[in-house]
């Protein structure tokens, strides 16, 4: 019976890691289904495919280069450059058909162009994709420094147009649902994927690249000497790849409606963890491009989660995609030394591998255990923690009619806190007699300093840290979950000066921080940690 | 330094020195400079410390400069190691954390006191060190003993390191206001301290290399790990021995780097370094594949880049269209180096001789 089961799965093994990525991004979706009902949602479903359509794109073009053995690291940078190109040759009023085609010729020819220096001229291709992302990236700037928005009628047309699922519409509308719906990209990635299987299974150009790769470049050697045009077959790919990139910079524009030099960064990990999950080798030569959509639902679906999740910061992606990648590239190198393993029966070299796979096995097992503990203690508190306004927190405004007020009424300082874990919106207004009052609109506290420590801060803040310069100047952004939003109103000798800032963001002039840091000296608790 | 007159000197040897093109490369760009940016090579004096535009570039480098070493070596093992600018984050993140804990307590809390730190510096220090070495250990055993391509092997830690960072320091960017320790990356000496560090450890990697048997041992693993494990060295060992040291080197360079802006920002501290670092090596001459290497060579290398950098801003090219200056640089380095185009060079000139 063992002896059955270790022959089906040697006679498998390729389909191993597909396999085990359908199931682990079936049960994974299964497990969120379980624990949140809104994933349950249909919608939900077809989101994974929307949110992702780029990487999809993106991702078949890199399952080829990874199979010749390559990897494309220019691929953020070319999505980067074809945001930016199109926003900015939209907004210069060209046709926006003619953009789509040139930015593709742009995605070929720069793909093309690393293709040629690796095949002719015999560089890592690490080293020349590498100096093409920094090419496209930096080109980015050239072009535009800032964010351009699109707002062409035919990339509207194409990026909202919602495709209804048929047999789905009914349903959801009998049960007075909005019906679920997918739009144009995901058609397009669908279509790209379909295409590639065919070419990568049924055409002799497909063949080429999967005797090209393999065997640490030794059976590019072989494939060579049988007569296989394997320079052509790399400098296609490369170029298929190309395409592939501006095609998914295209999706990515029509998904964020602007273009911008930084967008896409750490991209083409994403898109590398996507092709390893799903089942392709990173040496070459085995991996299937219908694994590569699976990758992606892999991806996908663990964000959803993460989203879902609430508490588990967006952090935890990476983490999660890092231990993914590292146990399927440590199931690979089991399989292949599986493979190896067959030729050439030495004892010596068998028992070495057999403990070498039984270190692998208690890794992947210690590292899942971990990743076991670390979720259901997240995740139970998740659930144990239902419904409590902390979780799904709203970010509440400043109060900046109130503040005004207080300053009318007399208060120097006013200070306005908001944001941050608990979502506070805590109010303090500071009075030249040294009254300090506080309320969080349900408590009020009240505290008592030194008339004459009011005037020393007042003058120090005027004085020393420059308050009412140029200086000090205000910057809001909506405050990430961790971070607090002040708005702080300070009113000295006839002057009046309100500057509101999120701690967090790039920079805060050092005098506000100073200022900040000075004022909250003073301020009582409201709520004292319990 | 080799141009000194000799009885054997010829063209040919000169070119064929290793030192003989980064230095060319680092010459041209100071040419370049000497010649469109008026004041570049001017060094002043201030309270005895000297500062300059040229003694920036030697600051500034001072993180290429000490990934490079860590780099050179991994290299010339046939490695690379991407995940140096992660663990620069990571280590980055400890030393933040550890002096200023308030980040774990879930808010930003404004430290101002320069002295005030949570834990000593040489606690800060070692345990910084202490994380970075365990993550080089991680990517040598990954690729030592469960023989994954060290590409591969490195992208795990790339991927997932600068989440490990985050977690570390909760995902805020965390003030570092303690005065010693900002001394590590802004302290003169006369020259910069940076550079004192990068001197020592350079002294310390020449030393292990060029005095132990150790060098020669990561060049036999490098030019063929099975014929070195035939003749009796324990290449395990040896690529175990150099990520862990990458690692190490990553870890001071973090230091250095957080210390520099006086914050441990997981995501932006080390961002595309590796690339740099790896960038210095092959400029220096070092080949990818593996084999000889060459740590002043790499040296110059990072100093290479780093006065592109250096004078593309003085002439005042904004920071993101850099990179495609840089990438075009980088081109041109593979191309001087790639053998096809050398043999090409070497038939035109042999033609030429024949006529």
């Amino acid at each position: 019976m063992l002896r059955r089961i270790n022959d089906f799965v040697s006679k498998n093994r390729n389909l191993i890691p597909l396999v085990s990525t359908a199931l682990l991004a079936l049960a994974a979706y299964g497990v969120g289904a379980y624990f949140f009902v809104g994933m349950r949602n249909p919608q939900v479903f077809f989101n994974l495919f929307r949110n992702t359509s780029f990487l999809l794109i993106s991702g078949i073009g890199m399952t080829f280069v990874i199979l010749t053995g390559g990897i494309d690291l220019s691929v953020s940078g070319v999505v980067a450059l074809t945001t930016v190109a199109t926003a900015v040759l939209l907004r210069d009023g060209w046709n926006p058909w003619v953009v789509i085609l040139l930015m593709l010729a742009m995605g070929m020819t720069l793909g093309a162009i690393m293709g040629s220096f690796i095949v002719y001229l015999k560089v890592q291709p690490f080293i020349a994709t590498l100096a093409g992302m920094w090419f496209a990236r930096g080109m980015c700037f050239f072009i535009s420094d800032n964010v351009v928005g699109i707002d062409n009628y035919i990339f509207q047309i194409l990026g909202q147009t919602k495709i209804l699922i048929p047999g789905l519409t009914e349903l959801a509308l009998s049960q007075g649902k909005p019906a679920p719906y997918i739009n144009i990209p995901v058609i397009v990635a669908f279509l790209l994927l379909f295409a590639a299987i065919y070419v990568a299974h049924y055409t002799r150009f497909g063949r080429s690249i999967y005797a090209i790769g393999g065997n640490e470049g030794r059976n590019e050697q072989s494939a060579r000497l049988m007569g296989l045009p394997v320079d052509r077959t790399k400098l296609l790919v490369y170029t298929f790849n190309g395409f592939c990139s501006a095609l998914a910079g295209l999706s990515f524009s029509l998904f964020v409606a602007s273009g911008h030099g930084l967008y896409a960064s750490g991209f083409e990990l994403d898109v590398i963890a996507s092709v390893v999950m799903g089942g392709t080798m990173l040496t070459g030569g085995a991996g299937y491009v219908f694994g590569t959509f699976f990758g992606v639902l892999v991806l996908a679906v663990t964000q959803a989660l993460i989203q879902f999740i609430g508490t588990l910061s967006s952090w935890w992606t990476k983490i999660v995609i890092g231990v993914l990648t590292l146990i399927f590239i440590g199931v690979q190198t089991v399989l292949a030394n599986r493979k190896s393993g067959r030729q050439g029966a030495q004892t010596l070299q068998d028992a070495l591998r057999k403990r070498q796979r039984l270190a692998l096995g208690f890794g992947a097992v210690a590292v899942l255990a971990i990743l076991a503990i670390v979720s259901s203690t997240r995740l139970g508190s998740a659930s144990s923690t239902e419904n409590p306004e902390t979780a799904q927190c709203v970010i509440k405004p400043f109060r900046e009619a109130e503040a005004a007020n207080l300053i009318k009424d007399g208060a120097v300082i006013v200070y306005n806190r908001t944001a941050g874990p608990l979502c506070v919106d805590e109010l303090f207004a500071i009075y030249p007699d040294g009254r300090v009052l506080g309320n969080d609109g349900v408590n009020n506290v009240e505290s008592e300093v030194d008339p004459a420590e009011v005037d020393q801060m007042l003058s120090k803040i005027s004085g020393d840290y420059k308050w009412f310069t140029d200086a000090i100047y205000g910057r809001y952004l909506t405050p990430c979950r961790q971070c607090f939003a002040h708005y702080v109103s300070v009113s000295y000798r006839g002057q009046e000066k309100t500057v509101s800032q999120v701690d967090g963001t790039a920079s805060m002039p050092q005098g506000y921080t100073l200022t900040l840091a000075l004022i909250r000296s003073v301020l009582p608790e409201i709520n004292p940690a319990p | 330094m080799k141009t000194s007159a000799r009885s054997s000197f010829t063209w040919r040897k000169v070119t064929e020195n290793k030192l003989f093109f980064p230095l060319l490369a680092l010459s041209l760009i100071l040419l370049f400079d000497f010649i469109f940016i008026p004041g570049f090579f001017a060094i002043e004096s201030r309270d005895g410390d000297l500062r300059g535009s040229l003694i920036d570039i030697f600051r500034n480098g001072s993180t290429v400069m000490l990934l490079a070493i860590g780099m050179t070596l991994v290299i010339a093992t046939g490695g690379v190691d991407l995940s140096v600018g992660a663990t620069m984050a990571i280590a980055a993140s400890m030393a933040g954390i550890l002096m200023n804990p308030s980040a774990l307590k879930n808010e930003v809390f404004f430290v101002t006191d320069p002295n005030y730190t949570f834990q000593p510096l040489w606690v800060v220090i070692v345990l910084s060190l202490l994380v970075s070495i365990m993550c080089g250990l991680w990517n040598g055993v990954l690729v030592a003993y469960m023989r994954i391509q060290p590409m591969v092997a490195t992208l795990i830690l790339m991927i997932a390191g600068r989440g490990i960072a985050q977690l570390i320091t909760n995902g805020l960017r965390v003030q570092i206001t303690y005065r010693p320790y900002a001394f590590i990356g802004q302290g003169w000496i006369i020259l910069p301290f940076s550079l004192y560090i990068v001197a020592v450890i350079l002294l310390l990697t020449w030393i292990m290399t060029r005095k132990t048997s150790i060098g020669m041992f990561i060049e036999s693993v490098g030019i063929n790990f099975r014929s070195s494990y035939f003749s009796g060295i324990d290449e395990k060992k040896i690529k175990l021995l150099v990520y862990t040291f990458c690692g190490f080197c990553a870890g001071i360079a973090g230091l250095v780097a957080s210390s520099n802006v006086k914050t441990s920002d997981a995501n932006n501290i080390g961002l595309t370094t590796e690339l740099d670092a790896i960038l210095a090596v092959v400029i220096g001459g070092t080949s990818m594949a593996g084999g000889r290497f060459s740590l002043l060579a790499s040296m110059i290398g990072a100093l290479v880049m780093q006065a592109i950098t250096q004078s593309m801003y003085a002439i005042g090219v904004p920071a993101f269209a850099l990179q495609a200056i840089k990438a075009v640089v980088v081109i041109l380095v593979i191309l001087l180096y790639s053998e096809q185009v050398r043999g090409f060079v070497r038939r035109i000139s042999s033609s030429k001789n024949e006529v």
